[in-house]
């Protein structure tokens, strides 16, 4: 899956995936959420915390 | 870049162009003759609107342009990033924006004329908005 269709199915846009990747955005519990539901995973599976 | 990153860059450029040629053209006229000439020059009025007509028209062409290229991203709503990257943008430009304004009060007790005064009203919006503009491509750059 490409980063735009990705951002695609969570209504943002490809640079918000890409800084999502990067560790340089934290996103909203909501897509964070919609990220999962689109891999059909739980969501500590596709984010982890890290101090 | 996305589209909102290019039109901060723009906006950016064309706001510090337009405005550094306006105020060293607005210091020669007042220094010009060895002293503070406190008279409002008709030719520096003309420069003025003459400079925001073509910062409007570039700021209009050059976002046609931008558009143009990527129609899907001008026409999107702001996203949860950009919209905090706006939000954040904003604070240290209001702060700019207040101690200007403080200052340029304080400008008062030294005898300044309304025409000087109009002048640093207009020189600390403009530097807040190199900040506030300033602080986006920040953000959109390094993250947030």
């Amino acid at each position: 899956m490409t980063q735009q269709e990705l951002a695609d199915c969570v209504g943002v846009t490809r640079q918000t995936i890409n800084a999502i990747e990067l560790e340089k955005y934290s996103p909203s519990l909501e897509v964070a959420f919609k990220i999962a539901a689109v891999f059909k995973m739980p969501l500590e599976k596709v984010f982890q915390y890290r101090d | 870049m996305s589209f909102r990153e290019k039109s901060a860059w723009v906006t950016f450029i064309l706001l510090l162009v337009t405005f550094v040629i306006y105020f060293a053209s607005a210091y020669t006229v007042m220094h010009g003759h060895g002293h503070m000439d406190n008279q409002p020059s008709p030719n520096l009025f003309h420069l003025f609107f003459q400079l925001i007509f073509w910062f409007i028209v570039l700021e209009i062409v050059t976002h046609i342009v931008i558009a143009a290229r990527t129609p899907k991203d001008a026409n999107a709503p702001l996203d949860e990033r950009e919209k905090l990257i706006a939000l954040k943008s904003v604070q240290p430009a209001f702060y700019v924006l207040l101690v200007g304004a403080f200052l340029t009060i304080g400008t008062l007790h030294l005898g300044t004329t309304t025409y000087h005064m109009a002048h640093s009203v207009l020189f600390v919006v403009w530097i807040a908005e190199l900040v506030r503009y300033g602080m986006q491509l920040y953000y959109f750059r390094r993250g947030v």
